[in-house]
């Protein structure tokens, strides 16, 4: 197994707020790894800076063999490997649902207009959302923004998926739909990062979940060893707070 | 301390007297408000230490000192005392003011004071050295003065345009620049002008003799005519008026005659006036709205460019749009229209059609207040959306283009028909450089007939309609694109 994302010495500071200490992880083709900790831990951060959304201060991020941390790279090319869900959806709301699913791939010239409808069609499929092809999205419910979300960094046939807080501005029932989704693009080996609250998800789904605080991971492992059986103090007493509430 | 006291006392009782008798003092001597032109020279100009001089001035202050009466001088743009007089908010008019009969039908004229003559006036270097010179040219002349309607009555004759000012400097300054080739004006003032150094001179002798006079509305202030006749006829009996006269021009050239008998004042009605002047307002229409078609499609252009380069990553196209619309959004439009019309041919010697000074104008200003909206827009849109753009592998400028700026100006939709109604408005400010747009067309209809109420009345309700098609028009606009 060979990492495809490499993270070495990560710091980021806003301003005087130093938010990544100094972070190190690497990620294996095909695992799955979920990031959980207090808000305000740097895990939305990092997870942003996977794909330039946010510009580290120091250390090196390497995404497939590129150091995107080079000033000189193209981090387009880049992008196009990696796609990215956010907790707010971010659909473009002045294009219908199809439309949002086509548009990347046909503008950046990976297939033909026809040939992007037909793969965003069996997406669409896969998320269960096919009849929405033409609406605008703002007539959709969260859930269903969410999995067209999903679907439209899969458009761009991605080999790393990053999920930031994906469930966090949902409604209650409307979390499943989601996390199904999520669960089978699992299921087929997609390699995926997930920022989320959800521990259930973490437990069933996750390789390998990873504890964020104060800019640091405190610790790393299996789900059952985090959650049977956590080293760290800090860890103890957040999953206390969120298992327990 | 109580002599102090007392002394105090004594004051504020006289204070207290003279303003329980001023009532009293008014009676006796009667006070009038009389305006004049703000320049037309030699007859009344400022002086430096701001008082008004002049022919008009001096004989005026003679005739009231002769008169006992006193009076309040409230100078403004000839057009502007004309309309004052007939609104009643000045008992007269003293601005070297030419007696027609189309002026008889609306003023009351004092003894005729001066007689004067239309001249005209060209550069020094000028190749016109005649009427029969000007076929194809374009000449200048005041808005509502005889020198106006000389030009007009022989314009057809001669075949050339005329442009239209409202104060003489704008038009000797227009002349002397190139914009038009020649100027019509007053010979006193035109002779007067020269000797204090305009670069112009004199090409034609004095035509369409005519008498000055001064004013009242029509039917009032009989007391106040009567005065200025009395005091008048003193003044010439025992010399004072013509060592006025000689005071400005140098030589005394005095006659006096009688005017014809007025003419009796024609009934119009409001529908009748439109109909008398329909062409004239249609064409001002057509040229308000082609300002504002041609202003706002440009000025939006130059607007959107100002605009995108205010959300740049580059920090120097970000200085460079805010600079650029704290500039000409700082500017008051008057003076943005007189520095492109007036001021850069005065400094290059090359001349701009006031038509395309008018279009840059609006350019410059609207397209100011375009790209504050604009680059605003822009930043209103929800960052997540170029981040999610981005993050598919959009470079920025396609992020931009497909996903930001869409939005951005769907958000703006509501400020550009506004703009586009403001502009609208804001043509009138172009009439200042003679442009004969709706404004300038009621202006001069106004200096003919002088019928202020009615003809503003039109004036505005034709800006009315067009707005409200305008606003129907864009509201559809609106729909259409939601």
């Amino acid at each position: 197994m060979t990492a495809i994302i490499e993270a070495h010495d990560v710091h980021k500071s806003f301003g005087k707020n130093e938010v990544l200490k100094g972070l190190n992880l690497a990620v294996n083709e095909g695992e799955v790894v979920v990031m959980i900790g207090p808000s305000g831990s740097g895990k939305s951060t990092f997870l942003r800076s996977l794909n330039k959304l946010e510009e580290i201060n120091s250390g090196q991020i390497i995404i497939d063999g590129h150091n995107i941390s080079e000033p000189k790279i193209n981090i387009d090319k880049v992008r196009e490997k990696v796609g990215m869900v956010f907790q707010h959806f971010n659909l473009f709301p002045h294009l219908t649902v199809m439309e949002n699913m086509v548009l990347a791939p046909v503008q950046l010239g990976k297939m033909t207009k026809s040939e992007a409808i037909d793969k965003a069609k069996i997406l669409l499929k896969r998320v269960g959302l096919l009849e929405k092809a033409d609406v605008k999205p703002d007539t959709l419910s969260g859930g269903q923004k969410q999995r067209v979300a999903i679907a439209r960094a899969l458009a761009m046939n991605p080999e790393i998926m990053l999920f930031d807080e994906p469930t966090s501005a949902l409604d209650p029932e409307m979390v499943g739909d989601v996390l199904d989704v999520m669960k089978e693009l699992a299921k087929e080996g997609m390699t995926m990062i997930v920022v989320t609250h959800e521990m259930g998800f973490a437990k069933q789904v996750a390789d390998r979940v990873v504890f964020f605080a104060d800019g640091h991971i405190k610790e790393e492992g299996k789900p059952v060893e985090i959650f049977e059986n956590p080293q760290d103090e800090r860890t103890r007493e957040f999953l206390n707070k969120v298992l327990n509430a | 301390m109580r002599k102090w006291l007392m002394s105090l006392i004594a004051l504020a009782s006289l204070a207290i007297g003279v303003l329980i008798s001023s009532p009293a003092v008014h009676a006796a001597t009667p006070n009038y408000t009389i305006t004049t032109d703000t320049t037309f020279p030699p007859f009344e100009f400022q002086t430096d230490k701001g008082d008004y001089r002049g022919i008009d001035m001096d004989m005026l202050k003679e005739i009231s000192k002769r008169e006992n009466f006193t009076y309040k001088l409230k100078p403004m743009s000839f057009n502007a005392g004309v309309q004052a007089v007939q609104a009643g908010q000045v008992d007269g008019i003293v601005a070297g003011m030419s007696i027609t009969d189309e002026r008889k039908k609306m003023f009351d004229f004092g003894t005729p004071y001066y007689k004067s003559g239309i001249v005209m006036a060209t550069t020094d270097k000028s190749k016109i050295k005649g009427l029969s010179d000007l076929k194809g040219k374009t000449v200048a002349a005041k808005t509502g003065s005889a020198g106006a309607d000389y030009a007009r009555e022989i314009s057809k004759k001669y075949g050339f345009k005329i442009t239209y000012f409202n104060d003489s400097n704008t038009m000797y300054n227009d002349v002397a620049i190139g914009n038009t080739v020649a100027a019509f004006e007053d010979q006193p003032v035109m002779a007067y002008a020269i000797k204090q150094g305009t670069k112009l001179k004199i090409v034609t002798d004095p035509a369409k003799g005519n008498w000055y006079g001064f004013g009242v509305k029509k039917g009032a202030n009989t007391e106040l005519l009567k005065k200025f006749n009395t005091g008048y006829a003193a003044i010439v009996k025992d010399g004072t008026y013509d060592k006025i006269v000689n005071r400005y021009l140098g030589k005394g050239s005095y006659n006096y005659k009688k005017n014809a008998a007025d003419k009796v004042e024609k009934q119009t009605t409001i529908w009748s006036l439109f109909n008398e002047n329909k062409s004239a307002l249609f064409t001002g229409l057509v040229k308000t709205l082609e300002l504002t078609l041609v202003g706002i499609v440009l000025a939006g252009i130059w607007g959107i460019l100002l605009g995108i380069l205010g959300v740049m990553p580059s920090k120097f196209a970000r200085g460079l749009s805010t600079t650029i619309i704290y500039i000409f959004r700082g500017l008051p439009m008057l003076v943005l229209a007189f520095f492109i019309y007036i001021g850069i041919p005065n400094l290059t010697g090359q001349k701009i059609p006031a038509f395309t000074a008018g279009v840059i104008t609006l350019i410059l200003n609207e397209g100011a207040y375009i790209g504050a909206f604009v680059s605003g827009g822009f930043k209103s849109v929800d960052s997540g959306q170029l981040e999610a753009a981005r993050s598919l592998g959009l470079p920025y400028g396609k992020a931009m283009r497909k996903v930001v700026m869409p939005q951005g100006i769907r958000l703006m939709i509501p400020s550009f028909i506004n703009q586009f109604i403001i502009t609208l408005k804001d043509t009138s400010i172009l009439s200042a450089i003679g442009i004969i747009e709706l404004t300038q067309t009621g202006t001069l209809i106004i200096a003919r007939n002088l019928q202020g109420f009615r003809v503003w009345l039109m004036i505005a309700a034709l800006y009315l309609i067009v707005i409200t098609l305008l606003t129907w028009l864009s509201n559809w606009v609106e729909k259409r694109i939601k």
